[in-house]
């Protein structure tokens, strides 16, 4: 096929960046892809009158260069999405019920787990604490 | 007649035959397999010379509808 040729490098250009920028240009430019050593060479012709190949290639250069930039962003965010998937899923389940609270199986190593201090007298969490050595009490 | 010469590696062979398929009606197409490459031959049918279709445009069209079957079948379309 005729028409400006473009060569897009693997290492700037994911191939589904590619694939995404030419789906892009269907409606405006003929497309005709091929591999090359460096990535992929796509031949462009413009389907539209007064825009020249060169601009249609052009067009779809730019396209590539922002579908790999969002390619880039969303694999870097995939974690952050992960995690507010998974704190979204737990939250929606809701505080244990009854059954859930006596199918727990308290043992001797979780019986006393005590992370909150609710167990704790009140003097041993806001009584006045000893002096360490070498301080003076006032 | 023109030839399309579409590389494994970027075009899917079934979104190619779909693709000759429907370009039928305005074409005659040879279909075949070599080196890594779903090689197609298009010559234009007379009725659509009649109706002022140009070669050129036609095998294009065909390319361009081949390569949206590919991404929509790899499941790169947005």
């Amino acid at each position: 096929m005729q028409g400006a040729r473009l060569e897009l490098v693997r290492e700037l250009y994911p191939l589904d960046a590619v694939y995404l920028a030419a789906y892009t240009s269907l409606d405006r430019a003929w497309v005709f892809l091929e591999s090359s050593p460096a990535g992929v060479v796509a031949t462009v012709r413009s389907k539209r009158d007064g825009v020249s190949d060169d601009a249609a290639a052009g067009q779809l250069g730019n396209e590539a260069l922002a579908q790999a930039y969002r390619l880039h962003l969303a694999r870097g965010g995939r974690r952050v999405i992960e995690a507010i998937a998974t704190r979204a899923v737990a939250g929606a389940a809701g505080p244990p019920g009854l059954d859930e609270l006596l199918d727990m199986e308290i043992g001797e190593a979780t019986a006393f787990d005590d992370p909150l201090g609710i167990a704790m007298s009140w003097e041993e969490k806001y009584g006045k604490k000893p002096a360490k050595k070498g301080e003076e009490e006032p | 007649m023109i030839e399309l010469r579409f590389e494994e590696t970027l075009y899917d062979g079934f979104a190619i035959d779909e693709a000759a398929k429907t370009f039928e009606p305005f074409a005659t197409i040879d279909r075949e397999r070599e080196g890594g490459a779903f090689i197609l031959r298009v010559t234009l049918a007379e009725s659509a010379a009649a109706d002022g279709h140009a070669e050129a445009d036609v095998a294009a069209e065909l390319a361009n509808h081949a390569l949206g079957k590919t991404i929509e079948r790899r499941g790169a379309a947005p």
